[in-house]
């Protein structure tokens, strides 16, 4: 008695139900339409004219600057390929300069005071 | 009879009197959550102790005054930002963990530029996360190192353990982390190699953009995108509840491009061939086998996970080499089980009581 006085009660927990179960309805409903192969054919096809459309776009932007004598999204890439290059270089020289600098793994490391200077709390926790 | 029909008659007055206060209510904070920016996250105190490229290795400040003897490395997606494990204060297992006397650092793998999209898992495995593993060991002054790995973060920790046995890794903790990708049964649909020419999307747009990320993760869910909105609605005289919708709305669409080298990698090698599974995967020509994993491991799945499904995770804890290891289930989904409201209830104990007493 009290569980239907309190069903009728609140008709706005009944269209949070409905939500809920439409919901997973519908994720099963088209979860099952999307494990399809017509589905994954489809989507294939999209996304070939959307790289179609990507491709031709690039193709016109390149020549476009090209004519402006400007440089285009490939040479953009090349300096920064150039500049990761430079980066990663500089990254194993900042290395090799750690190892001399702080031989004993780490326990005077240049980035340790730098970065941090405050002093740290100590290392002897114990699992309660 | 009559007393429970003037009771029921009563009740709904004050449903409906309770409803109309909601409305009210609804359209004042529905102004204000239009008005109103995201709201910050990733507000715990960090130091960048180590940069490069786009790569970002943060220590984060001490909270206890003492702190365990190992310190916790983090290891995150390629396509998802780092915060969802630093959300908000009381949101954020990083803080969890700090209040709970970890040493925490996390690397963030930062947003690819496109000249990144040469990137392979090589150098995820065997450059970038040794050397992030050297500077915690470096800073920290200590000779070893936990890692803890969310989903395709647990996959690089997993290779990372893999492809160094004997390393300075003492244990690692996995969370939904897949393997077995048949049991990904629609992404493996979607990627079916007849019609989706996964050369031809990396060669004409390098890195994969996050919106065809984001709409591969919608479609695994369909209608719930339409039902969250209908719950927000419904929610908005709750300030608790959207904010936390807003912050979780934040992170989910706040996906980042996916190299484009590595999406390669991913689709041929792990979607298609199932090669890390199968014990055939390679990283620059060595044998990439989980049985070499033989540290303490610990694999945390998630009961309601629709990104990574039991079935394409389950097998991660057979496959590891470790003597000490053992698989959790949890409730929640993919992303609540980490840091959704229960967070603290269930996955962030159980990782504060499997970590702590091997990280003396």
């Amino acid at each position: 008695m009290a569980d239907q006085a309190a069903t009728v009660s609140d008709p706005f927990a009944m269209w949070r139900d409905w939500v809920a179960n439409s919901e997973r309805q519908w994720n099963g409903f088209l979860n099952e339409a999307m494990a399809t192969d017509q589905f994954s054919q489809t989507m294939g096809r999209i996304m070939d004219v959307y790289l179609n459309m990507q491709k031709s776009m690039n193709d016109v932007m390149g020549r476009y600057f090209s004519a402006l004598n400007m440089p285009t999204r490939t040479d953009v890439l090349a300096l920064g390929n150039r500049l990761t290059a430079i980066d990663d270089r500089l990254t194993v020289i900042e290395g090799l300069l750690a190892a001399i600098t702080a031989p004993e793994a780490g326990r005077n490391s240049h980035i340790k005071a730098e970065a941090n200077p405050a002093p740290r709390p100590p290392r002897t926790k114990k699992p309660a | 009879m009559a007393a429970t029909a003037t009771a029921v008659a009563s009740s709904v007055e004050s449903r409906v009197r309770s409803e109309i206060e909601r409305a009210l209510q609804r359209s004042i904070k529905g102004l204000e959550y239009i008005s109103t920016g995201d709201p910050a996250v990733g507000l715990t105190p960090r130091d960048t102790i180590y940069s490069r490229g786009t790569l970002k290795l943060y220590r984060y400040r001490a909270m206890a005054g003492e702190v365990y003897r190992i310190p916790v490395l983090l290891i995150m997606s390629l396509v998802s930002k780092p915060y969802i494990l630093d959300l908000t204060p009381g949101q954020s297992l990083v803080e969890y963990l700090l209040k709970q006397g970890f040493d925490v650092y996390m690397i963030d793998w930062g947003v690819p530029r496109p000249e990144d999209s040469r990137l392979r898992f090589e150098d995820y495995v065997l450059d970038f996360i040794p050397d992030c593993v050297d500077h915690v060991l470096r800073d920290s002054g200590e000779p070893d190192v936990n890692v803890v790995g969310y989903c395709m973060g647990g996959q690089l920790s997993v290779m990372y353990a893999a492809m160094h046995p004997g390393g300075p890794l003492r244990n690692l903790a996995c969370f939904t982390t897949p393997v077995n990708t048949d049991g990904m049964k629609l992404m493996k649909q979607w990627s079916d190699p007849r019609y989706f020419d996964v050369d031809r999307i990396v060669d004409t747009l390098g890195n994969v953009p996050p919106d065809l990320l984001y709409a591969s993760f919608d479609m695994l869910r369909p209608a719930s995108k339409l039902a969250g909105q209908v719950r927000l609605w419904d929610n908005m005289w709750n300030d608790e509840f959207t904010k936390s919708f807003r912050i979780f709305d934040r992170w989910a669409s706040d996906q980042i491009p996916f190299p484009g080298e590595c999406f390669r990698q991913n689709t041929k090698e792990l979607m298609w061939a199932n090669k890390l599974y199968k014990g055939e995967f390679e990283l620059a020509g060595r044998p990439c086998d989980l049985a070499n994993v033989t540290v303490p491991f610990i694999h945390i799945v998630a009961e309601h996970d629709h990104i990574v499904p039991y079935e394409s995770a389950k097998d991660l804890v057979p496959l590891v080499g470790s003597a000490d290891k053992r698989e959790v289930m949890l409730k929640g989904g993919h992303v609540s089980l980490v840091a959704g409201g229960n967070a603290i209830y269930r996955l962030w104990p159980q990782l504060n009581t499997w970590l702590s007493e091997r990280s003396v």
